[in-house]
């Protein structure tokens, strides 16, 4: 070998040495397998991250929400575990054990709401970057709602005026309200939950659910459980509703055999905007948002639920902490957040301009804006503010078995009162 | 005398050839250890400790079995296995006997019933359990449809869906799944039969009935106490099926221990693993209890026979 081929393989070699001293992989473990639209989107984040910090890869791994909850347990357990990983509000365990980092410091925090910021605030810090929110809405089958000759406007019904329309919609062979709890912990509650929230108002009913001063034998919370009572005694759900999962409530409102109401997370067009073959709702399908059923004696008739959904975190023990907070912050832009608005027609934390998107999505996000006008918000379904034995008579009961038609309201408030 | 010690020697490795011995074992044994004896271990450890990450094992005592004894839910998850494992051995044995009669007496296309009948324990509880979904779907599934057909409309319903059908619903499924393969062992079992015996009670006068009662069940009975511990077992571990139909629901109707436990360690949002543990090593003991008093029923009763 010549002097001058032996400095060149130095060269390289010392090339190579640097480049493996800056390669840097970031692992991101998420939710979301099956819904391509978010696929897409975090990965044309994660390519244009790498293009933007050369020697940078961000390798994501895809899962279900069951699976990935299951691996991230075990991983963390052990002291491993992703840079990043999928969360949400509820497993507040997280911090609690001290597993995932702090990123008041780390994330730009004026990219994103107040409120999605609030709602991952724990004990000081906050912890999440609040990608994906949604709101608590009641969809309606327009075409549906005329032939059985109900009108159901916008700023929704008030106590007996809601039964009526769904006495009258059964009356003509159709099914009222689509919603099914085969696959999830929380749908079934949402016409339960709703009425309680408005019933109650925000403050009260949060105290209900975490085991504060309100208590479910309070009067207040009988009448709104009585009132669900009367919505679900009228035919509201359709008789396989403990077997239905969350997308074949879906399908059942959309498609078949079709339902005037669905009680749905904006997460809605997530699964209906796909094409008809692949799920999705028909051609030409319309519908409205409707601010549902309403107490007689509401606290708050304006009171809505949004919830913060997927979010990201920071594992605790990665040695790429700030990289891993770089790529989250370059997520955290208006036009991201537009972006993501566009591409899965769902709430982001991140603050977005929704006027600006145009096109054939722009009627359905000005619907769901006037859905939610003047609207005073709740942070968090139930399952997301409950822990242990309540959330989980919970489910079983207000999710379940209540709107099922299984127990009465006695009932209900029997098991919720002895969970605490 | 100097010729006599070698050979002793050569006796002595021949009879307990250790370095054998320990070359065969160890590698079964190092495995034993790490995957069954170790976690074993630790399931015992942490049911007495408060274990969560980034913090060293806390102990608490029997802090989790206290709570155990006022679980609700763990009790009822109890009852639902127990009577499971009593209700589904019964039934899987009883019919497999007939299906095996049947077979036995080579009724018509016999071999064709055989591979159908069998077919179901090749499924997994996953396959089985979305069919089952679609069977007892209670707008379109196969059994509604049928009741429809058959003017009972009045008995349609949601038969996961409702706490007082939903865990008879399952243990017919596993009766569905399981009663092949125990078919095919007792028929194995018959087959196997001493002749002359069978034909002694042929010249006896003996009816199918009498022969199939004072004859062939005595005979096979080891093999049918055999398959009732199995699926005992088996049930007492069921975990599958409940996950992919119903999750425990509704109102905790169908929740096994196996299940609860799986709640407890990964959906409760909490890393501790001490009290899922507790509820593991309580049930280790129920289950182990159970081998133990249907092993010892059966001896006494063979020995009251014998």
């Amino acid at each position: 070998m010549t002097f001058r081929n032996t400095t060149a393989a130095i060269a390289v070699a010392a090339g190579l040495a640097a480049g493996a001293v800056h390669a840097q992989e970031l692992t991101l473990w998420s939710h979301w397998a099956d819904q391509a639209a978010k696929v897409e989107f975090v990965e044309s984040a994660a390519k244009a991250f790498e293009e933007a910090n050369p020697g940078v890869t961000v390798k994501i791994n895809w899962y279900q929400k069951e699976p990935l909850y299951a691996a991230l347990k075990t991983a963390l357990t052990a002291g491993q575990g992703p840079d990043i990983f999928y969360a949400e509000t509820s497993q507040t365990e997280y911090m609690a054990n001290g597993l995932v980092l702090d990123l008041k410091d780390k994330l730009n925090w004026d990219a994103i709401e107040p409120w999605a910021t609030e709602v991952w605030g724990y004990e000081g810090g906050v912890y999440g970057f609040p990608l994906e929110a949604w709101t608590v809405e009641t969809y309606v089958n327009t075409a549906l709602a005329e032939k059985a000759g109900v009108e159901i406007p916008v700023e929704g019904l008030v106590g007996a005026a809601f039964v009526d329309v769904v006495k009258t919609i059964k009356a003509a062979d159709i099914t009222p309200m689509s919603q099914g709890v085969g696959d999830r912990p929380y749908p079934g509650a949402f016409l339960t939950h709703d009425i309680l929230l408005k019933k109650l108002g925000a403050e009260d009913y949060a105290s209900l659910l975490k085991g504060g001063d309100v208590k479910w034998d309070d009067p207040r919370v009988r009448e709104g459980l009585e009132y669900a009572k009367e919505i679900i005694d009228a035919g509201a759900f359709p008789a396989s509703f403990s077997s239905i999962k969350l997308g074949e409530a879906h399908r059942y409102f959309h498609t078949s055999p079709g339902a005037v109401m669905l009680q749905m997370g904006s997460f809605y067009p997530s699964r209906a905007f796909a094409a008809p073959d692949a799920g999705g709702q028909p051609d030409g399908f319309d519908i409205s948002i409707s601010h549902g059923p309403i107490p007689e004696g509401a606290a708050c008739p304006k009171c809505k639920t949004i919830a913060v959904g997927g979010s990201y975190v920071i594992n605790a023990g990665s040695e790429h902490g700030d990289l891993a907070a770089a790529f989250l912050n370059s997520m955290a832009t208006p036009e991201m957040g537009n972006k993501w608005l566009e591409a899965n027609l769902v709430q982001t934390g991140i603050k977005a301009d929704p006027s600006k998107i145009t096109g054939d999505k722009a009627a359905y996000l000005q619907k769901l804006a006037a859905a939610n006008e003047g609207a005073s918000y709740t942070y968090g379904i139930p399952v997301q503010q409950m822990q242990g034995t309540p959330r989980e008579t919970f489910t079983q009961t207000v999710n379940q078995a209540f709107p099922a038609g299984l127990i009465g309201v006695d009932e209900v408030i029997d098991m919720m009162s002895s969970a605490y | 005398m100097t010729n006599s010690s070698p050979p002793a020697k050569k006796e002595k490795d021949h009879a307990n050839p250790l370095g054998a011995i320990t070359t065969f074992l160890l590698p079964a044994l190092l495995i034993y250890a790490a995957f069954t004896a170790l976690p074993v271990l630790r399931t015992f450890y942490n049911s007495t400790h408060l274990i969560v990450p980034n913090r060293p094992a806390e102990w608490v005592g029997f802090t989790h079995y206290v709570e155990l004894w006022t679980d609700r839910i763990f009790w009822k998850a109890v009852w639902n296995t127990l009577t499971w494992a009593a209700v589904a051995p019964i039934l899987e044995v009883t019919i497999a006997i007939l299906l095996a009669l049947c077979l036995y007496a080579k009724v018509p296309f016999s071999r064709v019933l055989r591979v159908a009948w069998f077919t179901p324990v090749l499924m997994s509880y996953v396959v089985v359990g979305i069919l089952w979904m679609w069977i007892y779907n209670y707008e379109w599934g196969a059994l509604n449809t049928m009741l429809r057909g058959l003017g009972l409309e009045s008995w349609a319903q949601p038969w996961l869906g409702h706490p007082d059908t939903a865990l008879a619903s399952l243990i017919a499924v596993t009766t569905w799944m399981w009663t092949g393969f125990n078919m095919v062992v007792i028929l194995a079992a018959m087959s196997s039969l001493p002749s002359e015996v069978l034909e002694a009670a042929e010249l006896d006068n003996c009816g199918w009935f009498s022969k199939l009662w004072f004859v062939i069940l005595p005979l096979i009975r080891p093999t049918l106490l055999n398959l009732i511990v199995l699926s005992f077992i088996g049930k007492m571990k069921v975990f599958d099926l409940v996950w992919v139909t119903t999750q425990g629901n509704p109102l905790w109707a169908t929740e096994t221990v196996s299940t609860y436990v799986y709640k407890r360690a990964f959906q409760w949002s909490t890393f501790d693993l001490g009290y899922p543990s507790t509820i593991a090593v309580v049930w280790f003991f129920i289950v182990l209890s159970g081998v133990l008093g249907l092993t010892f029923l059966f001896r006494q009763k063979d020995k009251l026979e014998y």
